[in-house]
């Protein structure tokens, strides 16, 4: 039952981000819609700690490091979201406010993930590994 | 007043424990694509030749080569206690070490030969390109430095 509310939780906090994302391009006054492109962001930055998962088997150790490698690499794509869109204000491709707008909502969908794995990632019965 | 930094321990004051390898890789990160988004930044920002000369990008190219030649190899196969020998043994880590480290102070240095020679001397009107390349290399190097010496090789075993 656990599960069930923090996967509704969740779920609601990915939706409040994208909500904020989403109106940081089709707000009247912004109106543009380049800041899309962090979504390539949202959709890569689970993958390589999948993939470290996947390939390291499991032993005793509390880290090793193929897993920070990819924690680097997450953090670089977290990094990579927060850059995009200031670059594309800084470039005045969009406005200040679109931009302030898609970092709020960078925040939250960076949170909602980093939830998922501390929910589902060390829970046994209902775990990430079993897929 | 003698002995005040020696009753100072850092290490003892914070608990790292097993989070120590995730927030060092954490701090790498971002040092290290804060660095690169800061010159993305300048190129985005001066696109022309006379403001932001193009070939100021190798720096960075070369300082991101240094780091990845840096952490490629781990402080075990240096100091010789790790139990496979590699591919040229103790003596090839080290001189790869070696090189990685000599790329990673010369594009430290060259960067910021950029941006007194290229800028600050020749008075340019903007040197924030300059700034730009500075402090990307010194994230960059900073990074890989974290990424190498803040982890510990104990957690893995």
């Amino acid at each position: 039952m656990a599960g069930i509310k923090a996967l509704i939780s969740l779920s609601f906090g990915g939706a409040i981000g994208l909500m904020f994302l989403m109106l940081g391009c089709a707000l009247p006054q912004y109106n543009t819609y380049w800041p899309l492109f962090v979504l390539f962001f949202y959709i890569l930055s689970p993958i390589p700690y999948c993939i470290a998962r996947r390939v390291v088997e499991d032993t005793d150790a509390t880290s090793n490091a193929c897993k920070e490698l990819a924690i680097f690499m997450t953090t670089g794509i977290v990094v990579s979201a927060f850059g995009l869109p200031i670059v594309f204000a800084r470039a005045v491709l969009i406005q200040w406010g679109a931009c302030a707008l898609v970092l709020t909502g960078n925040t939250v969908i960076f949170g909602t993930i980093l939830g998922f794995f501390l929910v589902f990632g060390s829970n046994d019965d209902f775990s990430w590994q079993q897929w | 007043m003698s002995g005040f930094f020696e009753s100072m321990r850092c290490s003892e004051c914070i608990d790292w424990g097993e989070k120590r390898n995730t927030i060092a890789s954490v701090s790498a990160g971002l040092l290290f694509f804060t660095g690169w988004w800061i010159i993305i930044d300048a190129a985005v920002k001066y696109p022309k030749m006379e403001d932001f000369n193009h070939s100021y990008h190798a720096c960075g190219v070369i300082a991101t080569t240094a780091f990845l030649m840096i952490n490629a190899v781990s402080n075990g196969q240096v100091r010789g206690d790790s139990y496979s020998e590699g591919c040229l043994g103790q003596t090839g880590a080290r001189i790869w070490l070696f090189i990685g480290f000599m790329l990673a102070f010369g594009s430290l240095i060259a960067s910021m030969w950029i941006l007194f020679g290229g800028y600050v001397i020749k008075e340019k009107q903007e040197v924030y390109p300059g700034i730009a390349v500075f402090f990307q290399n010194a994230f960059i190097f900073f990074g890989g430095l974290v990424f190498k010496f803040g982890r510990t090789e104990d957690l893995w075993q």
